[in-house]
């Protein structure tokens, strides 16, 4: 492999040591530790549906009432839309110019936002119960 | 800032010359199962809200997703989660610094592939067959 080089970057954006987005390393190391926290949240969530799959109404709602299914539920939900927040900020941000950017921009963070408290709600209505 | 129009310029091509490699094509897989997930996740939304809503609403929901279109998206969305999470779990070890020469890379890609495929699988026979 050769050798880097020159940096080509302007002497005030080195220093500022932020990205193109103007987040700096901040996007990606949240996308890691999201990603991090998803792998056994993940399988925790998989199997909490393969339980759930063959129970009736009633049967959910107990399940989901007790601390430790409601916490994976909460858990997974949350570090999800914080994940797919970043996620798709990185989409974006690669994509999209101008007055399009700065509205899915926007647009994602409302989703995500309502998703969350949705989300949320409904799974504190029913782990409170 | 004033978003005018760019005038059209040369520009050099790309997608039309590159040799599609596998870990081009698990790349941009990611990104699009990640895309899917992100639509998807609307789906879990609707589960957690009929769930608390009562349950007329979570007959609506199951109702849905017993059906075939249900079930269809359901395999498409468990698909995308599997594959999302075996390429999530690749880019952490290449973020170590690790697998990133010939042939590891090509090999964790083909890997993620087919692990997300028989992972789908698994987890769908369990859910049809065991329970």
């Amino acid at each position: 492999m050769t050798s880097p080089g020159p940096s080509l970057r302007t002497p005030l954006s080195r220093v500022r040591y932020l990205g193109a987005a103007r987040l700096g390393s901040e996007a990606a190391w949240r996308l890691q530790v999201t990603s991090v926290a998803l792998i056994p949240l993940t399988v925790l969530f998989v199997w909490l549906v393969l339980y759930l799959l063959h129970l009736d109404y009633s049967g959910v709602r107990a399940t989901l009432s007790h601390p430790l299914p409601a916490i994976v539920v909460l858990a997974f939900v949350l570090t999800g839309v914080a994940h797919m927040h970043v996620g798709m900020r990185a989409i974006v941000d690669d994509y999209l110019i101008g007055h399009a950017r700065e509205r899915a921009i926007i647009a994602n963070a409302l989703v995500c936002g309502i998703l969350a408290l949705a989300c949320a709600y409904a799974a504190l209505r029913i782990g409170l119960s | 800032m004033a978003a005018s129009p760019l005038p059209a310029r040369p520009i050099s091509p790309h997608l039309e010359i590159y040799r599609v490699t596998i870990t081009m094509a698990m790349s941009i897989l990611h990104r699009i199962t990640g895309i899917g997930l992100y639509v998807g996740v609307l789906l879990a939304a609707w589960w957690l809200i009929a769930a608390a809503g009562g349950p007329e609403a979570y007959s609506r929901f199951s109702g849905f997703i017993g059906s075939f279109l249900g079930q269809f998206i359901l395999f498409g969305f468990s698909w995308a989660l599997f594959h999302h999470l075996l390429g999530g779990v690749r880019h952490l070890v290449w973020d170590s610094g690790y697998g990133l020469d010939h042939p590891l890379r090509d090999q964790l890609a083909w890997a993620t592939l087919i692990g997300g495929v028989a992972l789908t699988l698994i987890v769908w026979a369990i859910g049809y067959l065991v329970w």
